[in-house]
């Protein structure tokens, strides 16, 4: 398809260096849809958990310095609109970007420190992919579809960062309590949505660092209510929940572990790129989609 | 108002008076089982300005999920309050919560687990 929409994007660190089947699959799906993700120049770590301290703005120097790059690079090719896919990066990105919109005193107190860079004008909209996608409208996206994922059973994982806090207000991409992005997604590409009590239902987050013990009984029960629901595999946007959910897998059994894919790797199957999954994996979910041969 | 309970709201930006102990927090929190006393109880201790509230673990179970911030009818955003009791102890002279060469895995955990929880747990 013809590049219709340029937009700014911010990769961080995970799907640069930790996965990078998610940026690729990110990347390649976009171009199949019309849409160029153009990398912002010069960006640092997100932090990945926003401080909560309203009397500190210095712990939001990393995102303040990739949101000026995104502004003075926006103002370049006339968008205001940074899109990320990692759901963690969307949050605190978000976050900080309302902060210095709506708290006069911090984006004063940002930009006196900042001074080796312009000063930060709130003006870029933060984004997540998944709502790039839905305002595209997923009727469109599933005219691209050009390998519908029929009986593939996808239970949605949303995690925390992409739906709380919801103060301040704004940052929630969907209901908090019972959001169906990744299901109207997943139904657009032809999959199943499986519905699952633990959807919005914390992984344990940091804690795999240092009492992994809490990840492990976390993402278990997440990993065992998707399998008795009748999911094929657990669909992610998000990085650390992805890597809590492996580690919740290899404490179990193998029969009872389920396959965790990032919902770009499945959006870039469908539309016909590559979803930069592994061989083996890859011959599992078109085994599940009754086999019928895609290359 | 207390002591303690004014440095909290400093850092957090949240009055604690503002909670009537329902318990909501609490029960949707999926961490408790962890946790010495309950969420709802460490604000409570808050409230009563009893310091003892800083040596509890449950701060630092505290996965910043925010499921109790999205359900408190009161609209205490109650995992900021959490972080302002870890950040009182944080910003004390001395104080250290961890260090990154007791990670036993630390050359397997991609950046984004090491990043998150040196966010939380160091100045």
């Amino acid at each position: 398809m013809v590049i219709e929409v340029e937009l700014l994007y911010y990769p961080g660190c995970s799907l640069k260096n930790s996965y990078p089947e998610f940026e690729l699959s990110a990347l390649e799906a976009c171009e199949k849809l019309g849409v160029k993700l153009l990398e912002i120049p010069d960006w640092a770590c997100c932090g990945v958990n926003p401080s909560l301290a309203t009397d500190n703005v210095m712990r939001h120097l990393g995102v303040v310095h990739s949101l000026i790059n995104a502004r003075e690079k926006g103002r370049e090719i006339g968008t205001n609109v940074v899109a990320t896919g990692c759901s963690m990066c969307y949050n605190v990105f978000r976050r900080v970007n309302l902060i210095l919109r709506d708290e006069p005193d911090a984006l004063e107190t940002v930009n006196a420190f900042m001074d080796d860079q312009p000063d930060y004008v709130p003006e870029v909209e933060v984004v997540h992919l998944l709502t790039v996608l839905r305002e595209m409208g997923f009727e469109k996206i599933q005219e691209e579809v050009i390998k519908p994922l029929k009986g593939l059973k996808v239970a949605s994982y949303y995690g925390c960062a992409l739906l709380r806090p919801n103060k301040p207000e704004g940052i929630p991409i969907d209901d908090p309590e019972n959001p169906t992005v990744l299901e109207d997604l997943m139904r657009g590409l032809g999959a199943e949505p499986v519905e699952f009590p633990f959807k919005v239902e914390c992984c344990g987050n940091y804690h795999v660092a240092l009492r992994p013990d809490i990840v492990e009984m976390r993402t278990r029960k997440i990993i065992g209510s998707a399998k008795s629901r009748g999911a094929n595999l657990l669909v992610s946007s998000c990085p650390l929940c992805s890597y809590n959910l492996e580690r919740g897998n290899e404490a179990l059994r193998e029969e009872e572990r389920i396959p965790v894919v990032f919902f770009t790797q499945l959006l870039a199957l469908a539309l016909g790129a590559d979803p930069h999954l592994n061989e083996k994996l890859k011959g599992r979910i078109l085994s599940w989609m009754g086999g019928d041969g895609l290359a | 108002m207390d002591e303690l309970a004014q440095r909290v709201e400093e850092i957090s930006g949240q009055n604690v008076y503002a909670c009537y102990q329902c318990g909501a927090c609490s029960a949707g929190c999926a961490f408790t089982e962890d946790m010495d006393i309950l969420p709802n109880q460490a604000v409570g201790l808050v409230q009563r300005g009893d310091k003892s509230v800083l040596e509890r673990n449950t701060p630092w179970i505290c996965a910043s999920c925010f499921v109790c911030s999205v359900r408190c009818p009161r609209g205490l955003d109650v995992a900021a309050i959490m972080e302002g009791l870890r950040e009182i102890k944080i910003r004390q002279r001395g104080f250290k919560k961890m260090d990154l060469r007791e990670i036993e895995d630390l050359d397997r955990l991609p950046q984004i687990a090491i990043t998150a929880v040196a966010q939380k747990f160091t100045w």
